[in-house]
């Protein structure tokens, strides 16, 4: 009996009428209807069979009278089971167990719902704001479907987030929302006794965009996959192809093979590149510049690649629903081929050169050191949680596109720290390049004459539900959509891997040394655009006027002597 | 062990040698197939404004400004270069050109507009090309339905005589940005 089987029944004799339906609308997904009070047992049910838990969604179904929607996705690596609890709440009390007091990891979640769209949640320990901007006035929930994707509510001033005070022995030092080892806007408060951090406070989603919002108001299904694409400046295909995948799946469409050896390319490509960043990025962070330079050096001609395969420098514009765009043909194949022969060989060069250095060693063994149970506590994803002895990967576990039929190690680490990370990082570089010579193959193989995406025969039926996982370079992302009416998704809800990730920095930092601080923060590889995606402010619309530069410098002049 | 790494890094230093391009004082052309600024071919360009109600990040904008004569723009500042216009264009009107370097403080040199002159369509009186029939429908064969409500809106704005107001709007034309509290 299938995994799916078994818990079905497990929840139909534990919840009972609790219970509203179990279905399976596709292999490897179990979509569970509840009513609202059995949501903490079958939550915690699930945790006890093994599960890890991935995000919360919330979502105003208020329109089909059916309050404020709230779904909880679980994942069973080993079964390649992904589970989402739905549950609904009236509009008037949209009141819902919290699930912290057994999942930590799911905090984040539940208080962006209690930001963006008025949800309540009993026992949520941390009630502070997460996603909306400080001087966001109260009361207005931008994710529910009454406000405008574009409401510009006048900015207040001296309104800031209430940081806790230092515990006591301690002192504040602050990082962020500017500051040299970060390399987007975050805002870390951390606690040192002399040079020892003893705790830390974070403050983010100071880049939040609106992107969800506009996706269900603004943009239709095929326009997402370029605006998903911008998420992030480095896993842009990972988005792309993870929303595609969702809208696929609860439209129940199936894409020609040539279309997704080609998604794989380009998916793996993005490793490469993404790891090859992050080395130089570690490197530069500890105060090793020479690793900084040379892995630049080689990933520049991953850019390279990806420009003359897709037309841009990033893999971008290059999958829509139903396929992709561009094709490869025998010719760029022998180009990938002979780059990463090349990328190969130098890489290899560069970790013989590397990896043995004693200033490696010291910068990063036992340096952001967290358990394993931990790990697991905290739900981290990705090379993060590969290095401490989590075999996880969704490619292996939740095989998507055509990773089921290409031969890849997962490497793992066991020692828990910033060097295990690094040692699967570099590991990932060879089996990225494996992967897309096996892909290359299958492509070659393929007939020639085969559509790079199917048509769509009618519109995508509107209430169903899909849910996605793509491995990013940084962990698994994870993309769920209810389709909708009006040509757009009802509701689109973007994980990337950081979002966890990050919450589990705190701990990382426990008893460091504050010099460690860049290289903890920075071996999570922390994506602050992918995780701040959600919504707010649109600023790009509409109000953009032309200054000349005598305004502009008659502005920043008033700014600056406070006029 | 630790000077022997050393030996090896700068070994690898060395033969890599200076990578820095001359760039921008030598040319550095774009590969074939790269997405540069699209261009519009006014001979071929229909006025069935695929590429407005298409467009994700909704840079392109037709108008109506009066019976005979619509009018594209093409509002480079905020276009992502995905190509999606040239792909869906039904005449192939649109080409990605390999043209990238962009930046400019006059917003003019980037935009690009044109004026079409459309036939009026006797019984309901909008403007229509007569020569090649039912773009609009082979247009939403290749993509999804007919659908941005704010192209949409745009299209339809329509006056019986040129209208100077109405050119002046679209030259000057500016998305909904706040909406009224």
């Amino acid at each position: 009996m299938s995994r799916a089987e078994k818990l079905r029944r497990w929840l139909e004799k534990e919840l009972g009428g609790n219970l509203i339906s179990a279905e399976t609308p596709f292999p490897g997904r179990l979509f569970i209807d509840l009513k609202r009070e059995a949501l903490t047992a079958a939550a915690s049910g699930l945790m006890n069979q093994g599960a890890r838990y991935q995000m919360g969604i919330g979502y105003d179904a208020r329109k089909d009278g059916r309050g404020f929607g709230l779904v909880h996705t679980f994942a069973f690596d080993r079964d390649s089971l992904l589970v989402a609890l739905r549950t609904f709440a009236p509009g008037d009390n949209p009141e819902f167990d919290s699930l912290t007091p057994f999942i930590p990891g799911a905090g984040w979640s539940e208080r962006e719902y209690q930001d963006l769209l008025g949800l309540k949640f009993r026992n949520l320990s941390d009630r502070k704001r997460l996603v909306l901007s400080d001087d966001w006035p109260e009361g207005i929930y931008p994710l529910r479907r009454e406000v405008p994707h574009d409401l510009m509510p006048p900015a207040a001033e001296e309104v800031a987030f209430r940081l806790e005070e230092a515990p006591p022995g301690t002192s504040i030092i602050p990082f962020g929302p500017f500051h040299a080892s970060l390399h987007e806007p975050a805002h870390f408060s951390v606690y040192v006794d002399g040079e020892d951090i003893k705790g830390c406070e974070y403050r983010g989603f100071m880049t939040h965009r609106g992107i969800e919002k506009l996706a269900q108001t603004e943009l239709t299904y095929n326009d997402v996959p370029f605006v998903a694409e911008r998420i992030c400046g480095i896993c842009g295909s990972v988005h792309a192809v993870n929303y595609a995948q969702a809208v696929e799946a609860a439209a129940g469409i199936s894409i020609p093979r040539r279309a997704e050896f080609i998604r794989m390319v380009a998916l793996e490509l993005e490793r490469l590149h993404s790891h090859l960043l992050w080395l130089g990025v570690a490197g530069h962070l500890i105060g090793f510049d020479t690793v900084f330079m040379q892995a630049w050096r080689i990933r520049e001609k991953i850019m390279w690649l990806a420009e003359r395969l897709t037309g841009n420098r990033k893999t971008y514009g290059l999958v829509i629903i139903g396929g992709v765009r561009r094709d490869i043909n025998r010719e760029s194949s022998r180009d990938i081929r002979s780059t990463l022969e090349e990328v190969d060989r130098e890489m290899q060069a560069l970790e013989k050169a590397i990896l043995k250095d004693r200033t490696i060693h010291r910068r990063t063994r036992g340096v952001g050191y967290l358990s394993k149970e931990e790990t697991v506590k905290w739900n981290l994803v990705g090379p993060v949680a590969r290095a401490r002895g989590l075999k996880i990967d969704a490619r292996r576990d939740h095989p998507y596109a055509a990773y089921d039929e290409v031969e890849f190690e997962v490497p793992v680490a066991d020692s828990g720290d910033v060097w295990g990370t690094l040692v699967v990082r570099v590991k990932e570089v060879y089996e990225a390049i494996k992967i897309i010579n096996q892909c290359l193959d299958r492509l070659e193989k393929l007939s020639k004459n085969e559509p790079l995406a199917v048509e769509l025969e009618g519109p995508i039926p509107a209430g169903r539900q899909g849910l996605s996982l793509v491995e990013a370079p940084r962990g698994e992302a994870v993309h769920f959509v209810l389709t909708g009416n009006e040509n757009r998704p009802e509701r689109w809800r973007v994980r990337a891997p950081t979002y966890p990730n990050l919450q589990a920095v705190p701990s990382m930092l426990l008893n460091n040394k504050l010099a460690d601080f860049p290289i903890i923060v920075g071996q999570i590889d922390p994506c602050i655009s992918c995780t701040d995606r959600v919504l707010v402010v649109e600023n790009r619309s509409g109000k953009a006027r032309l200054l000349s530069r005598q305004e502009l410098e008659n502005i920043s002049r008033a700014k600056r002597s406070g006029r | 062990m630790w000077l022997w790494n050393k030996i090896k890094q700068l070994a690898i230093s060395f033969k890599a040698g200076v990578v820095t391009l001359r760039y921008p004082f030598e040319p550095r052309p774009a590969p074939e197939g790269f997405r540069g600024q699209p261009l519009w071919d006014h001979a071929k360009c229909i006025g069935c404004a695929g590429c407005a109600s298409h467009c994700p990040a909704r840079t392109i904008f037709l108008r109506d400004i009066c019976q005979e004569l619509r009018i594209l723009l093409y509002d480079s500042s905020r276009c992502t270069y995905c190509g999606r216009c040239a792909d869906l264009c039904p005449e192939k009107a649109i080409t990605m050109s390999d043209r990238f370097e962009l930046a400019t403080d006059n917003r003019q040199d980037i935009t690009q507009t044109i004026e079409l002159f459309m036939m009026t369509c006797q019984r309901c009186g909008r403007c229509y090309d007569l020569e090649i029939k039912n773009y609009i429908d082979r247009l939403s064969a290749l993509g999804y339905r007919y659908d941005c409500l704010e192209a949409r809106k745009v299209i339809r704005r329509s006056t019986a005589e040129f209208s100077p107001d109405e050119l002046e709007k679209t030259v000057t034309y500016e998305r909904p940005g706040r909406l009224e509290k």
